[in-house]
Order: C-alpha cells, then sequence, then structure tokens
C-alpha cells in the first residue's frame, strides 16, 4: 500500500490556493503592523463625515480576505476531506477529521443548543456573544470531547500500548505492515519510538489530561475556599496562622516540592496517603457547611442534602484517598494519587490567596452587612453572599489555573516524575519525543500542539468569560 | 612490543588455541582471549597464528591538543568500591592497572610484564614490570603489587567489590588475604598461590576496581591523592561537571617507549547529564571531541550528523529475572519454575532486539554465555512459544496474575521492557510495567520481583556466571539457588582450558535455560562517536578509555 | 517603615526556618536515608550494611536532635564505627575529634557538605546562583523591556489591529512552557536535521564563557513563557490608564498622541507591572530549572534537580533557604515599591 498524502484528492485542487492565500496573509499582516505603527490613525472629523479611504483599509481588506479563504480552505479540508473515497482519496487530513467525526457531532450539537438558549444560560451563556470566548471554548470542548470519546474508544485506531512491527518512527501516514481485518490500515500520524499510534497515544493523552486538570483543580478551589473564606471574614489570628502557612507552602520552588512529594520513596513512606486523606476532605467539609448553612432552619431538607454528601462524599472518600472503595468501584493507583496531591496542594494556596483577597473586598460590601443585621450565621454569609459574588474572578482563575495544571502535569512528566512511564500523557510523550526530535519530529508535535492548543483555549476561554463578566 | 612469558614458555594450552584457530574452530579474537590469558603476550599471540599485531596508527598522530569526552563524572571513592566503569576511566590516567583488556580480546601487560598460570590455574607467577615509577618518584616493585591485591582481598571493607572475585586468596575467617597466598619473592615477582582453581584472576586484575594505589593513598578520593603511575596527573574534579587531567611532563612515564604515548597534553570528561539528547547537542555545538557511548536511536542520529561511528562487538547484555525469593501479595509468583519458563517462552528474542536495540547486536539464547566467550558452547536458540506458555502458566495457576515489570529509566532498557511487556500481553499474560528513575532503581535492583538488569561485559564466561547466579552470591538477583549449578560453575572454574571447560559449560547454560532463570533477548554491540578527528578512540567492550592510546589525527 | 521591614524580616526568618523542617523531615524519610547510603557507599550494599553506614554517619539518630545539629544550636554527633574510626558532623578530612569545634550548623556560618558534589554545600550554592545570575540577568534585560513594549503598544489602542495580533501572540507564548519552546528552539535552530544551526543546543560552555550562540536559546526559552504574562498585564494597565480621565483631557487639548503615551500614561501604567515583575522572579526559577536541565547549564536549578535527585540533604537544604530568600525579598522589594512607585499607599 501506498503511505497517505496529507490532503488526498482535493490537495491537488486546494493546496496551491491555500499556499498563495498564505503568502498573501503573511505580506498584508506585515505592512499593516509596519503602517499601524508609521501612519497616524486618520481622526474621525466629526460624527457625519465618513474618513477617506487610505492604503490601510485597502490592506485591511487583503487581511480580511486572505484569512477567510485559508479558514475556507482548511474548513473544506476537514469536511469534504472525509467524503471522499477511500484512504488515498481521504488524505491524512481527511481521515483524521473522519476519525473526529464524534468530536465534530458533539461540538455542532453543543453550540447550536447553547447558540440557541443563550439569553436563559447566564454568565455560559454571555460567553457566546464574545468571538473571543467563543474560539476558547470551541477548543476546550473540542479536547474534552475527544478525551471523553476517546476514552470510549470511539476515535482512536489503535490501542495507546500497541507495538506493531515495522512502524517505529515511520512518518504520518504510513500503512501498517500486515494489516489483518478490521485493523485500522495506518498509522495517521505515524509510529513513535516504540513503534506506537502516535494518533491514538495524542487521543488517549488527552483522556489523561480531562481526568486529572479540571479535577485537582477543583480539589484546590474547595480547599482554597473552604479555608480563604475564613480566613478573611475572621480575620485575627486564623487568618495570620492560614496566611503564613500559604506563603509558606508558595515559597517552595514548585519543583523542589514535587521532587520531594512525587518519588517512589515517598509514596513508600504513605505520606501521599494521609495528606490525601487531609485535603481531600476539604470537598465533603465544604459541601456540608454549604448545605448546612443554607437549610438549617429546614430540617427535611437538610439531612437530606447534608446526608446524601456524606454518604457520596465518604464513598469517593474511602476510595480516592484510601484506595479502600468497599464497593471496588474506584480504584485510584498510587502514583496516579500522589500527582494528584502535589498538584492540587500546589494550587491551593493561590486560590487561598485569590478567594482571601476577594472575600476581604466583598466583605465591606451593603449587602453582606445587611445580611448581618438580618442575623445570618457567618458560615451562610461567607457561602451564600460573598462566594456568589466572588464568582466572576474565580472562574476566571479557574479556567487560567486548569491551563497552569496541564503544564504542571507536563512538567512531571518532563522530569519523570509521576505518572506511570508507558502513559500517554502529554507531557511524558513530549518528553520522550523530545529526545529524537533531531530527525523525527511527528512523535513530538502532536502531543505540543494538543497541549498548546488547549492551555490556549482555556486562556481564550478565562478572556471571553472576563469580558462578559466585566460587562455586568 | 610485549616480551613473552618470563621463561620464554607458551603455555601448551595456547599452542593448541592456535591448532584450533587454524583449523578454524574458533575465532581470531576468541584465540587472542583465550591465549593471552594464559599469560601469552598480545604480540607472541598474534605469532602464533602467523599474524603480526595490529600496527598502531602513531604515525598519523599529532602531539598535544586538549582531548573533550562526554562522560558522566561521578563522584571518586576508593578504586575496590568503584562502581561505574566512569569513575575508572576518570582516574585512569594516573591510576593505571597490572593488565589491560583490549577490545580485540587480548590482554595487554602493564604494570605487569608479564605472567605465568600452572596447568590447573591455581598458581600465578607475577612478573613486575621494571623501570617503572610513581609520579612522586618512587620505584614501583613487587610489594606495591603485593600490597594492592592485599587490599583487593579485604572482606571487611563493605564496599570492596575485588574481594568476591580474589575467592581463592582470601581466609574466611578473617576476611582478608590468606597467610601465604600472596608471595613476593623478589623485587619484581609476585607468586599467588590459590586456594581453589580460577581461570579469572587475570581478567579481573583488568576490571576497573583494580586501580594499583600508592602506599601513601589512605582511602577516599583519589584525585586528593594524585599519586600514580600513569602519564597524566589530576587537575580538577567536580561531580556532575567535569573532570580534567593534564599531561604529567615532570614525569617520565614508562610506557612511552614500550607503547607509545600519551599524544595529548589535557583531558577533559564532560557531564551532559543522562539524556542523550544532550549529548547530541554537544556534539553538534562542537563543545566534545568524543562520546562516551552511542545508544539507541541515537547511532543514526549521530551518523546522520556526519560524526564517525565505532562499534565493538561485547558480551554486554539485557536480562530480565524473576526473583525467585521475592514476596508478591504473599506469595513467591517467580519460585515456581513453570511461571519462569512460561516467561521466557512467550517472548520472541529476536522482536526484542529490534525493538529494543533497533537490531544492533545478536540475538541470545537465555543462558547468559556470549559466542565470543572462550568457553561457549551452542545449545540452539530460546524456544518462542507463546500458546506452550499460556498452557504453563495455567498449569501452574498463575494465569491471571498480573506481573509488574521494572526496569530503570533508560532509553534501550525502558524500550526493550516495554517491548517485552507488549508480547507478554499479546500472549496473553497481563503484565504492568514500571521504571525508576537511575537513583531509585538501582536501590533495590536485586529486590525487585520481575526486573531488568543490565550486565556489562566481562572476558570470560564464568565470572558472570558466578557472580549473577551462584548460590548467595550479593549480585545473584534471580535469587538463584541450585546445587547442582554451584557443582557445575566450581568445576568450570577450575579448568584452565576453554575447550574441556565448555564441556561443562553446555551443562550450565542448559541448566539455566530449564531453570527459566533469566530471560535474556539479545548480546548487545557498543558504539562510540567521535567528530573524525580522533585516531584510536574506538569503543571498548568494558567501557574503558585508555587515554594514552588517543591522540588527534595529524 | 522600620517596623514593617522588620516585621517582614522576622515572618521571613520563620517562614525559612518551618521551610527547612520539612525539607529536613522530607529527606531524612527512612527510604531517602537508605537511597542516600546506596548512592554514597555502594548501589549494591544489603540492609545491614545500609544501616551500618547510616549509624556510623550519624543519620539513625532523632530528627530534632539532627535538625538543631544543622542548625547549629546542638553540638555535632561523634560516633565510632566498629573499625575503630571516629566520624563526626565537626570533624573535617585531616582534623583529630579534639581539634573540632563543639558546633558546626548554619548559625556558626557551615552550611553542611554535599554528599554528591563532596564539596561544602555553602561553596556550591553561591558558585551555582552566580552562573544562574547570569542567566536570570539576560532574561530579565530581553523579558522586561521587550514585554513592556509590547503590552505599552497593545495597550495604548486597545481594540486596535495591533493591540489583537500582539494579545493573541502574548497569549500564545503563556500557553507554550519552556519545554515545549526550548524543544522547538533546539530542533529548529540548533539541529543538523533543520539545518539552521545558528545557536548552540547546549549552554554548558556559557559557563566558563557566555557567547551569542550558546545563551541566546536557554534564555529565549525561559523570556518567552514569562514575557506574555508581563504584557498582558502591562497591556490591561496601559489600557485603563489610557481611558483616565486626565488622559482625556489632554486628548481634548490637542497633546500629540506620542507626547501623551510617553509622557502622561507611561509612569502610571508602569505601577502594576513592576509588582508582577518582581513576583516574576521566584516563578522564574521554575523556568530555570526547566531550562538548565535542557540545556545542561550547570546553575542552581541544575544543582537542585541533582541534589533532589540524589537526596543531599545538606545541600537541598541550602537550596531551600536561598529561594526562600529569593521569594521572601522579591515580595518586600515589590511592596517597598508599590508604596514608593504609588503615591496615594502609604504603610503603617
Amino acid at each position: 500500500m501506498e503511505p497517505l498524502s496529507w490532503t488526498g484528492t482535493l490537495g491537488p485542487v486546494l493546496n496551491p490556493l491555500l499556499l498563495a492565500a498564505a503568502v498573501v496573509f503573511a505580506v498584508s499582516v506585515i505592512v499593516q503592523i509596519v503602517l499601524s505603527v508609521f501612519v497616524p490613525r486618520p481622526v474621525a472629523e466629526g460624527p457625519t463625515v465618513a474618513a477617506p479611504r487610505t492604503v490601510v483599509d485597502y490592506v485591511g481588506w487583503a487581511v480580511m480576505g486572505s484569512f477567510g479563504v485559508i479558514v475556507a480552505v482548511c474548513l473544506a479540508y476537514l469536511a469534504i476531506g472525509p467524503m471522499m473515497p477511500g484512504y488515498q482519496g481521504k488524505g491524512i487530513v481527511g481521515a483524521v477529521s473522519l476519525q473526529l467525526m464524534p468530536v465534530w457531532i458533539a461540538l455542532i450539537v453543543t453550540f447550536a443548543l447553547s447558540m440557541t438558549f443563550k439569553r436563559r444560560l447566564g454568565l455560559y451563556g454571555k460567553l457566546f456573544d464574545s468571538t473571543i470566548g467563543m474560539i476558547g471554548f470551541a477548543l476546550v470542548m473540542f479536547w474534552v470531547f475527544a478525551g471523553v470519546f476517546g476514552a470510549m474508544d470511539l476515535i482512536v485506531t489503535h490501542g495507546a500500548l500497541e507495538q506493531a512491527s515495522g512502524m517505529k518512527n515511520k512518518p504520518p501516514g504510513t500503512p501498517l505492515r500486515g494489516a489483518e481485518a478490521g485493523e485500522y490500515p495506518y498509522y495517521l500520524l505515524g509510529g513513535d519510538n516504540l513503534a506506537r499510534d502516535v494518533f491514538s497515544r495524542m487521543i488517549k493523552g488527552a483522556w489523561e489530561v480531562i481526568r486529572i486538570a479540571p479535577f485537582a483543580t477543583l480539589f484546590a478551589f474547595m480547599v482554597g475556599i473552604t479555608l480563604g473564606l475564613p480566613a478573611a471574614y475572621y480575620g485575627g489570628r486564623l487568618d495570620t496562622f492560614l496566611s503564613f502557612l500559604a506563603n509558606l507552602i508558595l515559597a517552595f520552588p514548585v519543583i523542589l516540592l514535587f521532587y520531594l512529594l512525587v518519588t517512589p520513596e515517598i509514596v513508600a513512606t504513605g505520606i501521599p496517603v494521609y495528606m490525601a486523606a487531609v485535603l481531600f476532605l476539604f470537598p465533603i467539609i465544604f459541601f456540608s457547611v454549604l448545605f448546612n448553612s443554607r437549610f438549617h432552619t429546614q430540617t427535611t431538607k437538610r439531612a437530606i442534602y447534608i446526608g446524601s454528601t456524606l454518604v457520596v462524599g465518604l464513598w469517593l472518600y474511602s476510595g480516592i484517598a484510601w484506595n479502600a472503595d468497599p464497593l471496588g468501584l474506584i480504584e485510584f493507583p498510587p502514583n496516579l494519587l500522589v500527582v494528584f496531591v502535589a498538584v492540587v496542594f500546589v494550587n491551593s494556596p493561590t486560590v487561598f490567596r485569590i478567594v482571601r483577597g476577594l472575600a476581604l473586598d466583598i466583605k465591606t460590601r451593603d449587602y453582606v452587612a445587611a445580611a448581618q443585621t438580618r442575623g445570618e450565621g457567618p458560615w451562610y454569609i461567607m457561602l451564600w453572599e460573598i462566594l456568589p459574588n466572588a464568582r466572576g474572578p474565580l472562574i476566571v482563575d479557574f479556567c487560567l489555573r486548569i491551563g497552569y495544571t496541564t503544564i504542571l502535569l507536563g512538567t512531571l512528566g518532563f522530569f519523570g516524575l509521576g505518572l506511570s512511564p508507558e502513559s500517554p500523557d502529554w507531557g511524558s510523550t513530549i518528553n520522550e519525543g523530545r529526545k529524537l526530535l533531531t530527525i523525527y519530529l511527528h512523535p513530538a508535535l502532536p502531543p505540543a500542539l494538543a497541549l498548546l492548543s488547549l492551555v490556549l483555549g482555556l486562556n481564550l476561554l478565562a478572556d471571553g468569560l472576563r469580558e462578559e463578566s466585566l460587562r455586568d | 612490543m610485549t616480551k613473552d612469558t618470563g621463561d620464554g614458555r607458551i603455555h601448551p594450552a595456547a599452542e593448541m588455541y592456535a591448532d584450533e584457530y587454524r583449523a578454524g574452530l574458533i575465532d581470531r579474537r576468541e584465540f587472542l582471549a583465550r591465549a593471552t590469558s594464559m599469560g601469552v603476550g598480545a604480540a607472541a599471540a598474534y605469532g602464533l597464528i602467523g599474524l603480526n599485531a595490529p600496527a598502531r596508527a602513531a604515525e598519523h598522530m599529532q602531539q598535544g591538543g586538549t582531548l573533550r569526552i562526554q562522560q558522566s563524572v561521578k563522584g571518586m571513592k576508593d578504586p575496590r568500591a568503584y562502581d561505574w566503569s566512569e569513575i575508572g576511566n576518570q582516574s585512569r590516567g594516573f591510576l593505571e592497572y597490572l593488565v589491560e583488556y583490549n577490545s580485540d580480546g587480548s590482554f595487554r601487560p602493564m604494570l605487569l610484564d608479564s605472567w605465568e598460570v600452572n596447568d590447573d590455574a591455581t598458581q600465578y607467577i607475577l612478573n613486575v614490570r621494571q623501570g617503572v615509577t610513581w609520579n612522586n618518584g618512587d620505584a614501583f616493585t613487587a610489594e606495591d603489587v603485593a600490597r594492592n591485591i592485599a587490599g583487593w582481598c579485604d572482606k571487611n571493607m563493605a564496599d570492596n567489590s575485588m574481594a568476591s572475585r580474589m575467592g581463592g586468596l582470601i581466609d574466611q575467617d578473617t576476611g582478608q588475604a590468606r597467610e601465604g597466598a600472596i608471595e613476593v619473592t623478589d623485587e619484581h615477582t609476585v607468586v599467588l598461590n590459590l586456594s581453589a582453581p580460577d581461570v579469572s584472576v587475570i581478567a579481573n586484575m583488568s576490571d576497573y576496581p583494580a586501580a594499583i594505589v600508592h602506599s601513601s593513598y589512605e582511602g577516599g578520593s583519589p584525585f586528593d591523592n594524585g599519586i600514580g603511575t600513569g602519564p597524566f596527573r589530576p587537575v580538577s574534579m567536580e561531580v556532575g561537571i567535569n573532570c580534567i587531567l593534564e599531561r604529567n611532563t615532570d614525569h617520565e612515564w614508562w610506557g612511552t617507549e614500550i607503547y607509545g604515548g600519551p599524544y595529548v597534553d589535557r583531558i577533559e570528561f564532560i557531564d551532559y547529564g543522562t539524556d542523550p539528547s544532550a549529548w547530541v547537542a554537544a556534539a553538534e555545538s562542537e563543545e566534545v571531541d568524543l562520546l562516551y557511548e552511542t545508544v539507541g536511536d541515537f547511532i543514526d542520529v549521530m551518523d546522520a550528523i556526519g560524526w564517525t561511528k565505532t562499534e565493538t562487538v561485547t558480551a554486554a547484555t539485557i536480562v530480565f529475572r524473576g526473583n525467585q525469593e521475592a514476596e508478591v501479595g504473599g506469595m513467591k509468583p517467580y519460585s515456581d519454575v513453570r511461571v519462569r519458563r512460561a516467561l521466557a517462552m512467550a517472548v520472541d528474542n529476536a522482536v526484542l532486539l529490534e525493538l529494543g536495540y533497533s537490531d544492533r547486536g545478536r540475538v541470545a539464547a537465555n543462558h547468559h554465555v556470549c559466542p565470543i566467550h572462550p568457553a561457549y558452547a551452542d545449545i540452539g536458540p530460546a524456544a518462542f512459544d507463546p500458546d506452550g506458555a499460556v498452557a504453563l502458566l495455567e498449569e501452574a495457576e498463575m494465569a491471571d496474575f498480573e506481573h509488574e515489570l521494572i526496569t530503570v529509566d533508560d532509553d534501550w532498557q525502558r524500550n526493550t521492557g516495554d517491548a517485552l511487556a507488549a508480547q507478554l500481553r499479546d500472549a496473553g499474560i497481563p503484565v504492568q510495567r514500571t521504571i525508576l528513575p537511575g537513583n531509585t532503581f538501582w536501590n533495590k535492583w536485586t529486590e525487585y520481583p520481575l526486573s531488568a538488569t543490565q550486565w556489562n561485559h566481562r572476558p570470560l564466561e564464568v565470572q558472570v556466571l558466578t557472580l549473577a547466579y551462584r548460590s548467595g552470591e550479593a549480585w545473584n538477583e534471580a535469587a538463584y539457588a541450585n546445587p547442582d549449578f554451584d557443582a557445575l560453575i566450581n568445576r568450570a572454574n577450575a579448568i584452565a582450558d576453554a575447550d574441556a571447560r565448555s564441556e561443562v559449560i553446555a551443562e550450565v547454560e542448559q541448566l539455566l535455560r530449564d531453570d527459566g532463570v533469566i530471560i535474556q533477548p539479545y548480546w548487545r554491540s557498543l558504539y562510540n562517536h567521535h567528530n573524525g578527528n580522533v585516531v584510536n578512540g574506538e569503543k571498548h567492550p568494558a567501557h574503558e578509555i585508555h587515554l594514552y592510546k588517543i591522540g588527534f589525527a595529524a | 517603615m522600620g517596623l514593617f521591614i522588620l516585621r517582614r524580616v522576622v515572618v521571613m526568618l520563620l517562614t525559612a526556618l518551618c521551610l527547612t523542617f520539612i525539607v529536613f523531615f522530607l529527606t531524612n524519610l527512612y527510604p531517602n536515608l537508605e537511597k542516600l547510603a546506596k548512592t554514597q557507599g555502594n548501589m549494591r550494599m544489603t540492609d545491614e550494611q545500609v544501616a551500618t553506614w547510616l549509624g556510623e554517619r550519624g543519620y539513625d539518630r532523632n530528627l530534632f536532635v539532627k535538625y538543631g545539629e544543622w542548625l547549629g544550636v546542638l553540638p555535632g554527633y561523634v560516633v565510632e564505627a566498629e573499625d575503630g574510626t571516629v566520624r563526626g558532623r565537626c570533624i573535617d578530612a585531616g582534623m583529630t575529634p579534639e581539634e573540632a569545634p563543639r558546633f558546626c550548623g548554619v548559625l556558626q556560618g557551615d552550611w553542611g557538605y554535599s554528599t554528591v558534589f563532596r564539596e561544602p554545600a555553602g561553596e556550591i550554592v553561591f558558585k551555582r546562583l552566580g552562573l544562574t545570575g547570569w542567566l536570570m540577568l539576560a532574561v530579565m534585560c530581553v523579558m522586561v523591556p521587550g514585554a513592556l513594549i509590547i503590552g505599552v503598544l497593545a495597550g495604548m489602542r486597545e481594540g486596535s489591529k495591533l493591540d489583537r495580533s500582539l494579545s493573541t501572540a502574548s497569549i500564545m507564548t503563556t500557553a507554550t512552557p519552556e519545554y515545549v519552546s526550548g524543544v522547538i528552539f533546539i530542533a529548529v535552530f540548533a539541529s543538523s536535521a533543520v539545518g539552521l544551526k545558528w545557536f548552540k543546543g547546549t549552554a554548558t560552555s556559557a559557563m566558563d564563557n557566555i557567547t551569542w550562540e550558546n545563551f541566546t536559546l536557554p534564555v529565549l526559552t525561559i523570556a518567552l513563557y514569562g514575557m506574555g504574562y508581563i504584557a498582558r498585564m502591562t497591556r490591561a494597565s496601559m489600557a485603563e490608564v489610557m481611558t483616565a480621565q486626565y488622559i482625556r483631557t489632554a486628548r481634548l487639548k490637542g497633546v500629540k498622541f506620542r507626547t501623551i503615551v510617553l509622557k502622561h500614561a507611561l509612569r502610571n501604567a508602569l505601577i502594576a507591572p513592576f509588582t508582577v515583575i518582581m513576583l516574576q522572579f521566584p516563578w522564574l526559577l521554575n523556568g530555570v530549572v526547566i531550562v538548565e536541565t535542557l540545556f545542561n547549564y550547570k546553575g542552581f536549578g541544575w544543582t537542585l534537580v541533582e541534589a533532589a535527585g540524589n537526596n543531599d540533604i545538606e545541600l537541598l537544604l541550602g537550596v531551600s533557604v536561598v529561594s526562600v530568600f529569593v521569594v521572601l525579598v522579591t515580595q518586600l522589594i515589590s511592596d517597598i515599591g508599590y508604596v514608593y512607585l504609588n503615591p496615594r499607599i502609604r504603610v503603617t
């Protein structure tokens, strides 16, 4: 079999067009930047007179036009490519796009629904008013869907650990030697150093990241909020003590902390388990106090909410922290636990500081005073008055922090700490791929670009959210 | 060049080997290893088979220059405790050895002038080279040799790795050299009387912990003492950064008139960490002249950037073994021979060679005796039978047991481990992979239930077999304890003649394989690269860098 | 002000004390000590040998006593081994037990001995810190002006094309961690595969002699990641200042745009970035560790990795003290500087 080309039968038609558009785009962007620095912007003389057209405007059109062509061609590759007959016709891009079909469908459905009902969806709905926010959201959801469907074995073409003889370091589009019926006949993005499929590993890696980074960040937020609110609200000794503790952890260089915590020796001592035992109590405390303060007058509701929190919480707790789930459903291998704990531990103090700062500001507001006069308890005020009003900046920080956590996980992979070495997570794959980067680019680049685009998406999403929440 | 053994007597076995060589029974390399370990000088050995010793490239070398070698720089310690070939290289410029093992398989006398072995390998007469001085002016005598050998025999020094190789000289009660084992008969002769036959004494004297130190050396870093017989002197050294030697111009080195050299004025070992891509970067930046070792895919990378490759075939290898005493979840999975054999049968060694080491070596046959060893016996390739493996496991009621395969985080070792894990999975045997960083891995390397260990090249097959598989040996990582094996290996150790020994070795090989002690997929060839200007920088099978031989092309 | 600084110094000492104790505790856990014994003694030691090795070197005693000795508030141990050699914390090579001082800890100016590098820990830390200092200096020289220029250009006309492209570029750089950008830089600019070979892919030679070729890539790698963040802060701050009343007044008065930006807006717009830049120092340390490992530049970050990887207790403590010091001092400077730059804030 012939190796696949990148763009299949569409290539000869669209490639020259893409190239031409790219050249025009690059030239016009440079010209535009140069012009915007040297040519003063014509100041509109009064509201009615339109500014005369200048070179700047023509260049602007060139930029817009060529950019439009580029986007259209790329979309054509992605949308029309998969419809071409045969693997040769589809090319690598088309075939990848076809594999990603569940993701495209899920994305389109999500966007269609969200756009339709955006007025009823609060801050989330407002996101769809901002282009930047939408691009960010699309990038993030792309990887979320890819991760989830990948974990369900919908997208991947081969197993993440499957090695095929003769596929070591083979370039993208190489046909699988001796493929059996039912096996995908190509390595779409090539084979890595151990003859594993790069495309499948990247998708599987998305799942590794998607299941660790957001949850670790979420836990860090629970810890930070549970400690940050009372520190700000009560102040005094408690505040001094907690702030000192937070600053203490922040004074550690992150990598030193990782080197001290995420080693097999430390795992052997059982310290991560104890840390997990402490850190993972916080979500349970958080939810219990949250419901208790709200419903302490309605005893039945309180019993239901707190009861269910405790049952579910303690079940998860025993499974995650102690690896002793009575039902045997949750498994948390020790080396994953230690990574999780370390990441939560590193992130919590920063969240604590942010929450504390926000709460200090908000507690001087009138509605807090009003609640105090009403005789509400301190935890009600903290969790139901202060916290909802601090949600904007917190959500923004949450998005940014998931990105930061993704980078941290990669850093761990880079130093060979933590996750299982065969794990397809992006950090480890980048680290492995970089060793041979001087001759084989393809094993390292896909995970690197994946990581880059996910973090970029999270940053853009955070930007969009920030803009929209400021408009309130 | 070298003289023959002291009285001109050629060991009868050596002449027999020469006949075998001429009859095509053994190859040149094997002949040299056998003959020179019997005390025949390399030139004489070449002479026996009618060849001239290979001419050195001295006339093409220029005098002077700074040689920069990429190599890990490790902390210095008492030579007897050396645990890395690199440490040996760091001191090799000034601490010399009695004997030097060369990549053609021969032993070259260095501080010894020659040696004689009796026929059953129980008595060694060492003739110390005359005219050698220490770089502080003291004369080098038989007393120095005897003192060093006695030091090697000191079992009370906790990390003395020479003691286990000098068993025939040691009094087991005192843990010191036996009375009368080391005799100084005159100023230039030392006689070793072994309590049991041992054919590997000379080979052991060439190994890196056997560096000869001065009487004023009292432990610690040899760099602080700095007294040796070699042509270089230590300048400075920082662990993990660099180690610098320079030519000792105040000292007249004995070897200049005999072997030639040294050629360069200054030697810098520069540490670029353990990541081979950093070595490539160093090479591309022209910051080094010679790489210590090129591994795996980086051989192609280095070829691609235009460096000159050198290759040496060796008995260096990787061994996967189940520790027969290790407990996993309350039982000892690898104490059952069926489990061990099943794992070996599920693995196609050739695939491990392809995926783990890019086919750069020879397929091995699970018995840790290499075709280039003098007493190798061919007992055929190892069996590959995944279905049989699963059947065996089912018979042992271990088919569902999830094996945990541990390797060190090192390019080719982990690749081989991953490939092995994949093969076991293909056969339907559940396996989990764990990769530990070097520092952590070596903590408990002998104790892991199932792990891979790299074994260096050793000149004689009995050396590694004794070290790694005899009951109770410190490095017996498989916890293999079989009285039959012990008896066989002790017998082999008493047969100086390699041909006769190979009959015993054949039994040893079969026993190791039948007991499923190891999965030993391949023998590695070793490679290094230099920038094309270096002469005599060829890779050495035991990772030695003979600094005095190396120079720059004129 | 004096009282403020005094209080901060006290907190700093307390933090350093707590932090070193945590490091001390973690590195003195038995599995870590075992690792230490095996790396220092012999990789292939038995458990009994490890126990004797640790005993002879005083590692097997109470944690608090050992910590006290390191601090120099308790007298150093003296242990006699089975073979009669006497070892003591304060007994250096070539010293008899009688000559040795009783105390030798941080308070006496003795930072202990590095087991990996076999040199006094204090010397190593300062030598390596010097090397990292050059790297940091170069990074700052590239990063700060670069980030400020980008931020000011982007922020002076919010929403313009220039703003959008510069902002996107800044986000891109913050989304590219050092281990990605460094790798790509080496592949593109230093490898024979691409063939540009403008720079060197290793900075080892920069330890003796910094040149354009060997220092550009590591500096660029760190600077790029930090640059985006500072640039975005500057942009936000600049954009806010540009909408302020006094700027509008100036514009209405007909002052030239360039003058407005340079004379009126810049000073006020730079207060916030200043804090960010100072707080960036400890954060740069992470980048330094990655880049020094990647480019084999043997500075402070590399020392940290070596010390942590080999459980070199006293060196690691020295490294921790220095990093705490850097973090807290930069915080202090940023607080004080903030006060000086912003007349509306007074510290009491």
